[in-house]
């Protein structure tokens, strides 16, 4: 390992900056050495000592939280964690599981066994992980009734308000035994990437629940614990500028045979680091000058990149999904007419969706028709009505079903126009989540395609924080108690649980389509699910559907309610689905690896440069 | 007595001062709009998990829990035992996350305002004494071009043209490095864009101020008596015009300096990077960590409340007609 003697002028540093210049010197050193026999790479792939320390260096906007995994419920602190400790399994993109630190095992789907390798060690003297560890944290932590440790899935580890019982069978095994069967239990994130930290550490904090001292523990801060258990370890954290891990050479996957032997020799970098760069320009600079291996580039400025030699841009599927979502709540200006299932599919008919991803999202997206993306094997074709494109996408149309469906509504056509009772012209509030020049532009051209269709559009700008709680949060205005209450987006019926503020349109919220696991949706599109905070109420029973979908263990049953769910939600159209959006990389050329499908990341630790 | 008695005076006030800014500070971030607390309780909501169980979660992590008057009472009992807290955003104690930042702020504020403070004075007393030429235009051409061109923009520009076009200074700015070494080549080479862009924007008033004042000394009776004395056009700027020129200079000097650091470093330092007290102070902000905005808040407040006593004492020993045996 070159930590220690790596070094070019820039500090103490152990390990080198490695820009795209001197990767592609390296690769052509490294090939006319190798020819001579004098520098590949051992066993274990590590390098020899002459070699230059190569570093993977990914520009990020923001900074790390914290390293306590117990706490932590933002993507950055978790990405760097997960350089230090791999988790429990990974998911393919073809939704299979493939054990790291375990493998998880089901006969009916209900109990799953849960198999820890034998070579797993913690670091810092805390010997083997054993089962002991995982059951002690998922009991004292994960189900904890006080919650001490601040755990942000506390619900992930109960089914109907109750403990899902959790066992250990065996030294290096343990049993989690669902109330009912989930055969997607796998995909859930819950034990899928899930970490795992010694029972002494713990233990040394949950007699007093010391959230406190867990949090500040040092070992915690620098996950000493790590031990064997990732591909790299810990080195240094400079808190909003960059976060460092070098190669760990005692890496598990080095010692076992059941898994490719890319993965016995990873990682294939001797360092990786997230810089934290704030400015979008400064870190897509950055790129261009070689100063970081890998960045995101927003759909906007990707032209830029396109055709330079020392950049490759890729572009991954991904399942969030933008829509615009219409107000059937009573404090709408025009709920009663958006309650109707014709009255939104008439509406669908008047945006362009084609055009917003070719023009407004510059291809870089695709078009939307259900709560779920084209990709997902729960997608059929058959089934699905598609809105807003090809013929579908027509202003004469969307009048003419207006006119329509309007019926008992206050609203109707006054030549070119919507009216209302007073005969005043229609005019929809729409909100938009401000930070996104695409979604600001979606709501400039909504407001334009529904002028054309005689309705009037106030576009308006919010912080997303006020916009949640202005309106997003509803809650019961009614006399007193709520018949039910699903929680702060949806406070119960929706003619008396309303918004602060009144709002007929909102963009700017993403949704997730939650391929692997399309069961999670429920909270979408159910009259009482807990993010119904638009008051949509579905005319199709999805609630049996879903207790269908989720409680058979047959894929092809499974594949066949699911198909009809989501036909019929676009049928439906809760909401105007619009598009669903990519994640857009660019990479130094000289990285192999990354393949242009969803869950992408997955094998990340064997991605290395082309010529290793 | 009179000097003593001023400055305990002032000195108490700041304590004041202090203490109402963190009052109001503390009080407008409980109700602020929790952009990451919306995003939690989204996202438990939209994964079929408790919102309301999430929100709790999240109090619990961030010490949110119990009433605002309890917290705040507890808050100010630490900060009179010298225990500014913990910062929730950066998992350090408050104290810790201040001290790492200041460094990399004074890296480049510090060669930023006193070459803005120099060459601003400078610049001012010459365009002063060569009012209305070639030279004059085009001091006051510069000075408009650094107060009017946006330092955001400007910066990015600049990266473009010297780091990436060509190549001259990294687009990174490695906090290590300058952690380490920061009186190396190396690193001046990181800070030069930095520091031009912040001093461009600062000597701009300066200049202006300096010009406008020294104007008023460059035909006084006390200057052409000097001339006629013989002195030399060195001796009449340093001895006769720079010094009354100082006076009002201080005055805005505090102000320049504070400026700086509070508004023109949140802008570089998000361009440039740096991992400095802007950056800190901001990003305490966004992430609503109240310990953390509430330490940020005390470093202005204390740079202000210092740097004005220190400015007003600066004038008894500018102006000896000043004292404060009244006062």
């Amino acid at each position: 390992m070159p930590s220690g003697s790596g070094s070019d002028g820039r500090g103490p540093t152990p390990i080198a900056g490695r820009s795209r210049r001197s990767f592609l010197q390296l690769l052509g050193l490294g090939g006319a050495t190798a020819v001579a026999g004098c520098s590949a790479p051992d066993r274990n792939g590590a390098p020899t000592e002459d070699a230059e320390a190569i570093e993977y260096v990914e520009g990020t906007p923001t900074g790390t939280q914290t390293l306590n995994f117990l706490s932590v419920d933002d993507m950055p602190s978790a990405n760097r964690i997960q350089l230090a400790l791999d988790g429990a399994y990974a998911i393919t993109p073809e939704q299979e599981t493939f054990p790291l630190w375990a493998d998880i095992t089901s006969d009916e789907g209900r109990v799953y066994t849960v198999e820890l390798r034998d070579n797993l060690r913690w670091g810092a003297g805390y010997g083997q992980m054993t089962a002991e560890d995982w059951v002690y944290m998922i009991t004292e932590v994960y189900q904890a009734d006080s919650n001490w440790a601040g755990y942000p899935n506390p619900g992930d580890w109960r089914q109907q308000g109750e403990p899902i019982p959790v066992e250990k069978t065996g030294p290096r095994s343990f049993e989690i035994r669902l109330q009912s069967v989930d055969p997607a239990f796998p995909l859930r994130p819950i034990m899928w990437g899930a970490f795992c930290m010694p029972k002494e550490i713990i233990a040394r904090y949950r007699p007093d629940e010391d959230q406190d001292g867990l949090a500040q523990d040092e070992e915690v801060q620098t996950l000493a614990y790590a031990g064997n258990l990732g591909p790299y370890s810990f080195e240094r954290w400079n808190r909003e500028s960059e976060f460092v891990a070098t190669r760990n050479e005692e890496y598990y996957l080095r010692e076992v045979d059941d898994v490719p032997d890319e993965w016995q020799n990873a990682p294939y970098f001797d360092a990786y680091t997230y810089e934290v760069v704030p400015e979008e320009s400064t870190r897509l600079s950055a790129l261009r000058s070689g100063e970081l291996t890998a960045t995101d580039i927003p759909e906007t400025r990707v032209e830029q990149f396109e055709g330079r030699d020392d950049v490759d841009v890729k572009v991954f599927p991904q399942a969030y999904m933008t829509s615009l979502i219409y107000n059937q709540r009573a404090n709408g200006s025009f709920y009663e007419a958006l309650r109707k299932p014709g009255v939104r599919r008439a509406l669908a008919h008047a945006v362009d969706k084609r055009t917003l991803v070719d023009d407004v999202l510059r291809g870089y997206a695709t078009v939307a028709h259900t709560f779920q993306p084209t990709f997902s094997r729960w997608y059929s074709d058959e089934q699905v009505t598609e809105y807003g494109v090809g013929d579908t996408y027509n202003h004469d149309r969307a009048r003419e079903l207006l006119r329509e469906h309007f019926g008992s509504t206050p609203y109707r056509y006054d030549g070119d126009r919507v009216v209302d009772a007073e005969g005043e012209q229609l005019t929809l509030d729409l909100v938009f989540a401000q930070g996104s020049q695409t979604v600001e532009t979606t709501a400039q051209y909504v407001a334009r395609e529904y002028d054309a269709i005689g309705i009037d559009v106030n576009v308006t700008g919010k912080q997303y924080g006020t916009l949640v709680e202005h309106h997003l949060y509803n809650s019961w205005q009614g006399d007193g108690d709520p018949p039910w209450d699903a929680g702060p987006y949806n406070g119960g019926p929706r003619d008396q649980s309303l918004s602060q503020e009144p709002w007929d349109l909102i963009l700017g919220i993403t949704f997730n389509t939650y391929p692997r696991t399309p069961s999670s949706i429920q909270g979408f599109t159910l009259e009482r699910g807990g993010i119904n905070f638009y008051g949509y109420h579905p005319e199709t029973d999805f609630a049996s559907l879903f207790e269908t979908a989720t409680s058979t263990v047959d894929e092809a049953a499974r594949r066949g309610t699911l198909a009809e769910i989501f036909g019929a939600l676009s049928a439906e159209q809760p909401f105007n689905f619009l598009n669903m959006g990519v994640e857009v990389v660019g990479y130094d050329t000289a990285v192999a690896g990354p393949e242009e499908v969803f869950g992408y990341s997955w094998d990340q630790n064997t991605w290395r440069l082309g010529q290793q | 007595m009179g000097l003593k008695w001023y400055t305990a005076r002032r000195v108490a006030w700041a304590g004041v001062v202090a203490f109402v800014i963190l009052t109001v500070t503390f009080v407008l971030l409980e109700h602020a709009p929790d952009a990451q607390l919306a995003r939690v309780q989204f996202q438990a909501a939209a994964s079929g998990r408790s919102a309301e169980a999430a929100a709790e979660a999240y109090a619990r992590r961030r010490g949110l829990q119990g009433p605002l008057w309890e917290r705040y009472l507890e808050y100010l009992g630490n900060l009179a035992s010298g225990d500014w807290g913990w910062s929730d955003s950066r998992s350090q104690p408050v104290v810790t996350a201040i001290l790492t930042a200041l460094p990399y702020s004074l890296l480049y504020t510090i060669p930023a305002v006193l070459l803005s403070t120099v060459l601003g004075i400078g610049i001012g007393l010459y365009s002063a004494f060569n009012q209305y030429t070639k030279t004059d235009y085009a001091a006051t051409f510069v000075a408009f071009f650094g107060v009017s061109i946006p330092n955001f923009w400007f910066g990015i520009v600049l990266l473009l043209v010297f780091a990436v076009r060509l190549g001259w200074v990294p687009v990174l700015f490695d906090a290590e490095l300058a952690r380490t070494r920061p009186l190396s080549l190396a690193n001046a080479r990181q800070l030069a864009l930095p520091v031009f862009v912040l001093a461009t924007s600062a000597i701009a008033s300066t200049m202006r101020y300096a010009r406008a004042e020294a104007l008023e000394y460059v035909r006084a009776a006390f200057v052409k008596t000097a001339r006629a004395k013989g002195a030399s056009d060195w001796r009449i700027i340093t001895r006769h015009v720079l010094r009354p020129t100082l006076v009002p200079l201080s005055t805005i000097l505090v102000g320049d300096l504070l400026g700086v650091i509070l508004s023109a470093s949140y802008l570089v330092e998000v361009v440039f990077g740096i991992p400095g007290l802007g950056r800190l102070s901001l990003d305490a902000i966004r992430r609503q960590d109240t310990a953390l905005v509430l330490g940020t808040t005390l470093v202005p407040v204390f740079v202000a409340v210092v740097g004005n006593l220190l400015q007003d004492l600066a004038y008894g020993w500018l102006d000896p007609r000043i004292d404060y045996g009244d006062r």
